[in-house]
């Protein structure tokens, strides 16, 4: 815990302390888990990740859970080949969704009906190398203006490629890339003889595939090739200066990474049977941008794991109201858990808390039953827990919202405040945060599930801006 | 030949419009180094706060105050509120964050964005919101030479902004704060060493990036008359797109390169295809930005060894 | 230290055994409900599935949707007195979160059958899991052609198709509008340009010039696009879905002084916001505000939720269709299920229906004798019927 709360130290940075291994780690059984945990290899912990998410649809997981899974696993493929671009060459891309679609375009129009009067059929193991390629070769044209371009630069020319591309398939040759309504039908993809039609098979397939690229993404990271991206992100002046072609070493993280994304795009047409322009648009984009840099650019693992993080808690959680309750109250609970330091302090927060929302709620039916008409609108225990603790009047919509102005400005203010008036006012907000949710937000889960996100991005970078598995690195001025 | 005129006469005011937008982000960038994606949504706000405005005093059929005093009341208000509410957004999401790898804020900035935008529609509702320019602003009041018109709310738009970017430009030049913000944009820790109050210094260019964003909006909301929580996205990524095109962190930079998109977009619709446009306005855009990496008015980066 | 430790212990292991308790408790729940229902038809317990674009790019269509998606429910219940609850589930009119919500509606036993979704792309990308959970699914605004060709033996909708509405309304510009040149403006959405390619062959057959432009639904800027309109050109066609462009190219219409009138479709029903004087708007549904019939519905919703377009009133109508069946079903003393619910909705008859016109469904899914209605717009911006001739 001490470890993070000092900020980059004058004259130290991290790649000289862990090579001196003057690492600290978190005080006692925390520490000695930490270090048994780096005393693992990569090369195991992959293997148990692997069996972990094959063996995990044997836990029971419905058609729902599974769909979630499949969509957090493409997710996580793409954030793995963004890392590539992004993480280890320091190439901000911001139309990379591009090349997700160049992987699903091309294998749609090359294994359905589209083209032609039957259409190309060609088998998977045909098709996915081509689209691969082809999409490589992209990422090759596409790598060519950084040359001249750097940093945001070439943000902003990657970002109008990757908006051309929906422009493109939106409104040009509808006959033959479908206009708006896509391009429907699409084989399935088949391995050995065996099609994947259901939901199971392509989720142990992408699990099986998410593993294998990262395996070969590992083998590049500790290879020459890594060293080299690593090397033209840090100080490209050094790295020409060291012989290494920045420029053959910038196009290759183009065409790595544009490679992956054409895989995912591939088995993501297989498994919707259709693609349309709408699902290369610039939301997936954030979606992906959001799960690499929450788990932490630059590492393989951490770029999975933010990925897995957003999308189950996004495409999953949220979904549903219920669960959306607990997401709100246990992040609630963990924050408190971790911010407020002396533990007599957290129990008396707590403690306040709870007198003050049942002293609240008397006080409330007392003055009017009206007043209290509304349960709290969460379903299961939780309602039922705070049923006599929450106020939730029958018609709140209007108090809703200034309640939930009030609770913004509110918690803007306790940013600002000592700590003295941080702790008097903590219960207060505790109980407006309860009331608001109750009141207005479990009754439009669509916007909470925006409002979470959010909330939850916002946090989480506050909190670890370098990723949840991310090294932090020492940014020089420039 | 009037076509053509009338063409341009539509690009400028909504280049005009876009440049506005482009400014507070470009002045943000300046300061901070942050790409900050929840530009556009400030840009919504203040489309929002107008429309309130126009509410409170009557509808946009029966205003109980003088139109000019209407106006002025909706730029000074959503200025004032968006600028408070930039302020905020910097000192809650962004100040935590500015020692951190650049990469970081983006997230924040997307979260922010998220925030915003449900936000405006849980408290607003999902339904468009009519501004209903043409009730008080009537449409035949304006100035129209050939078989070009320009209606008022357009010489509006184009007044207001060329006021505003000069005065900007202004206070960037020749004001002591405009001093203390260039220092603070060449190099922070050495400003902080001067004795310059940075936290204040970013906080005041927050206030006014955001405050021309709100006013943006307004002039969004009466030139366009519909508002939604949605139109932030698309605003921000013209502003984006402006900036960088003009050269990022360059003011001069910012007006042209919002004007050039503005007005591309205008001819390539009424010339070539309305179809393509996005996709040839794209194109000219790569083309400019091949031609001038560094944006057209933007300086050479220095690479520091 | 350990004090924190221990209160986290508690507190994350109460939340873990919550969890799996609550997680049993909803399935015995959901189980628990439907043997109930066999044992007492007289609550007739079910849910309903909503799946619409509540946020995102078209929110405003969605949440009128689901608005009154909810208003039906609450009205059926009270009329028939049934306990369906509706669950809402958002797509923001992306294919791929449609699959992830029809997974989410159809591992959910309690559901048995669903309104939405909305886009015609959303049908294509969910056809198939919903046929194969035997779920019946009834669309309120998907009109593309392809989708009633028996590719999806569960879908039906409440309304008219492209194919039938384009030429219709194209014929009725031809006859009685007489443009020499005409502009038609799609926004590149399916609906759109599913109605343009029915419509334009018509107009090229009778001679007129036609210039086929194109806008993004996010462009809310049309001078550029106005000042493209000729002398010449008397009508202008917008098939679109936000009303609200409409409204803006109408007044950039007016501000460049050009002449020609908008012809739109059902997009641009919207009586609060597209005013423009002189205007068509051919839409499926009816003014629901001006039929005595739908008098309650109307003043419920109004009070409820405001001003309302086009895009609600069939939607309420699919939930009704959903509502009855359920009720049959129900009456008829079986267990509502996911089969039965699908055979009692094939079997729709209903004389009368908010859409002023009897509902039945063909072979295929398709709304059986779906009604135009066309409007033309005056100067106080009230929509006049004009008869069908």
């Amino acid at each position: 815990m001490s470890v993070d709360s000092q900020g980059p130290q004058v004259g130290t940075d991290e790649w000289v302390a862990r090579q001196g291994q003057r690492r600290e780690y978190l005080p006692s059984w925390l520490g000695r888990a930490q270090q048994a945990g780096e005393r693992i290899g990569w090369w195991p912990k992959l293997a148990i990740a692997c069996l972990a998410g094959l063996a995990l649809p044997l836990f029971g997981l419905g058609g729902f859970q599974l769909q979630v899974g499949i969509d957090a696993l493409v997710i996580a493929l793409l954030a793995v080949g963004l890392n590539v671009v992004v993480g280890w060459a320091g190439l901000l891309d911001l139309g990379f969704i591009a090349f997700f679609g160049v992987g699903a375009y091309g294998f749609a129009l090359l294994s359905s009906p589209q083209i032609g009067s039957a259409g190309i059929h060609l088998p998977t193991w045909l098709s996915v190398p081509i689209v691969m390629i082809a999409a490589a070769l992209l990422g090759l044209a596409v790598g060519l203006p950084s040359r001249r371009l750097i940093g945001d630069y070439l943000a902003i020319v990657t970002l109008f490629l990757g908006e051309a591309f929906v422009e493109f398939t939106n409104n040009v040759a509808p006959s033959v890339l479908g206009g708006p309504n896509g391009i429907t039908t699409i084989d399935p993809i088949s391995i050995f003889g065996y099609q994947l039609t259901t939901n199971a098979s392509y989720y142990y397939l992408l699990v099986i595939v998410v593993v294998a690229v990262m395996a070969v993404l590992r083998l590049l990271e500790t290879s020459r090739t890594g060293r080299a991206w690593r090397a033209v992100r840090e100080d490209p002046l050094a790295a020409a200066a060291m012989t290494i072609p920045v420029n053959r070493v910038r196009l290759s993280a183009f065409a790595c990474g544009a490679m992956v994304a054409a895989l995912a795009g591939a088995i993501y047409a297989a498994q919707q049977t259709s693609v349309f322009p709408t699902d290369f648009d610039t939301p997936i984009l954030i979606l992906i941008y959001a799960g690499l840099i929450l788990g932490g650019s630059g590492s393989i693992a951490g770029a999975v794991t933010g990925a897995l993080v957003v999308m189950v808690i996004y495409d999953g959680l949220l979904r549903s109201s219920t669960e959306a309750g607990y997401l709100f109250y246990g992040l609630i609970l963990l924050t408190l858990l971790v911010k407020l330091r002396p533990w007599r302090r957290l129990a008396l927060v707590l403690a306040a808390t709870v007198a003050l929302g049942f002293a609240a709620h008397a006080i409330a039916a007392a003055i009017s039953a009206s007043a209290v008409a509304g349960g709290p609108q969460s379903g299961g225990w939780i309602g039922d827990a705070l049923r006599y603790w929450v106020v939730v009047p029958a018609n709140a919509q209007t108090l809703g919202n200034w309640g939930f102005v009030v609770l913004i400005c509110l918690l803007i203010t306790l940013v600002q405040v000592s700590s003295r008036w941080r702790t008097i006012l903590l219960p207060p907000t505790l109980c407006l945060a309860s009331f608001v949710w109750e009141t207005r937000l479990v009754t439009e889960p669509a916007i909470t599930r925006q409002l979470m996100i959010g909330a939850i991005l916002i946090v989480m970078m506050n909190a670890r801006p370098q990723g949840l598995l991310g090294q932090r690195r020492v940014e020089t001025a420039t | 030949m009037s076509f053509f005129f009338q063409e341009l006469v539509n690009g400028i005011t909504t280049g005009a419009l876009y440049s506005l937008v482009a400014l507070g982000f470009s002045m943000v960038y300046g300061v901070l180094k942050l790409l900050n994606f929840a530009h556009g949504d400030l840009y919504m706000v203040g489309a929002y706060i107008g429309f309130f405005v126009i509410q409170w005093f009557g509808g946009a059929a029966h205003i109980t105050i003088p139109v000019p005093l209407l106006l002025l009341t909706m730029f000074v208000l959503a200025g004032g509120l968006v600028g408070g509410l930039g302020v905020a957004m910097e000192r809650f999401a962004y100040r935590p964050l500015r020692d951190a790898p650049r990469i970081a804020p983006l997230i924040t900035a997307i979260g922010i964005s998220f925030f915003l935008e449900s936000s405006a529609l849980l408290l607003f509702g999902a339904q468009y919101r009519v501004y209903n320019t043409a009730e008080f602003i009537s449409l035949s009041s304006g100035i129209q030479i050939g078989s070009v018109t320009i209606d008022s709310v357009q010489i509006m738009v184009l007044v207001l902004g060329l006021v505003l970017m000069t005065a900007l430009q202004l206070l960037v030049n020749r004001t002591r704060l405009g001093r203390k913000m260039r220092a603070v944009a060449a190099d922070r820790e050495a400003a902080e060493m001067l004795g310059i109050n940075v936290n204040r210094v970013i906080a005041s260019t927050f206030f006014l990036g955001s405050a021309l964003a709100g006013i943006a909006g307004v002039m969004g909301g009466l030139l366009f008359n519909q508002v939604t929580a949605t139109i932030g996205f698309i605003a921000g990524l013209k502003a984006f797109t402006a900036a960088v095109v003009g050269g990022i962190g360059s003011i001069p930079g910012a007006m042209l390169g919002g004007l050039l998109i503005g007005v591309a977009e205008s001819m390539v619709t009424g010339y070539i295809s309305s179809t393509y446009t996005n996709l040839i306005v794209f194109g000219l855009l790569i083309v400019v930005m091949l031609i001038r990496p560094s944006g057209l008015l933007g300086q050479a980066q220095l690479q520091k060894v | 230290m350990k004090g924190r430790l221990v209160i986290a212990a508690a507190a994350v292991g109460s939340l873990a055994v919550a969890a799996c308790s609550s997680s049993s408790n909803s399935s015995t729940a959901a189980s628990g409900g439907t043997s109930s229902a066999a044992a007492a038809t007289k609550s007739c317990v079910a849910s309903v599935g909503f799946e619409g674009p509540i946020t995102g790019p078209v929110a405003p269509l969605g949440t009128e949707q689901l608005h009154f998606a909810q208003l039906a429910v609450a009205m059926d219940n009270l009329a028939n007195k049934t306990k369906i609850t509706l669950v809402q589930g958002d797509t923001q009119l992306q294919p791929a979160q449609a699959t992830t919500v029809t997974q989410q509606f159809v591992s959910n036993p309690a559901i048995l059958a669903v309104v939405g979704p909305a886009g015609s792309q959303e049908v294509e990308a969910v056809g198939g899991p919903m046929a194969r959970a035997g779920m019946a699914f009834i669309s309120g605004s998907a009109t593309a052609v392809a989708l009633t060709t028996g590719k999806y033996p569960t879908f039906f909708r409440v309304v008219s198709k492209d194919s039938v509405q384009g030429p219709q309304d194209a014929n009725y510009i031809v006859k009685n509008l007489h443009p020499k040149a005409l502009m038609i403006v799609d926004d590149q959405e399916a609906y759109s340009t599913g109605l343009v390619s029915a419509m334009v062959p018509v107009f090229q057959a009778a001679g007129i010039k036609v210039d086929h432009e194109s806008v993004s639904q996010k462009v809310t800027d049309f001078s550029a696009l106005v000042a493209k309109v000729t002398p010449e050109t008397s009508v202008v066609v917008l098939p679109w879905q936000v009303a609200a462009n409409a409204q803006q190219f109408g007044r950039d219409l007016a501000q460049e002084h050009k002449n020609a009138v908008i012809f739109g479709t059902d997009g641009l029903f919207s009586p609060g916001t597209f005013t423009i004087n002189g205007s068509y708007v051919s839409s499926f549904g009816p003014d629901i505000t001006a039929m005595p019939a739908d008098a309650a519905i109307a003043r419920a919703a109004t009070q409820k939720f405001g001003s309302f377009g086009t895009f609600g009133p069939p939607v309420f109508a699919a939930t009704h269709v959903i509502d009855e069946a359920i009720a049959s079903v129900c009456k008829a003393g079986q267990t509502p299920s996911r089969s039965n619910v699908l055979a009692a909705i094939k079997n729709t008859n209903e004389p009368a229906s908010i859409l002023g016109q009897p509902i039945s469904f063909d072979s295929h899914g398709d709304l059986n004798g779906g009604k135009f209605f066309l409007f033309k717009i005056n100067s106080s911006g009230k929509y006049q019927l004009i008869p069908s001739s």
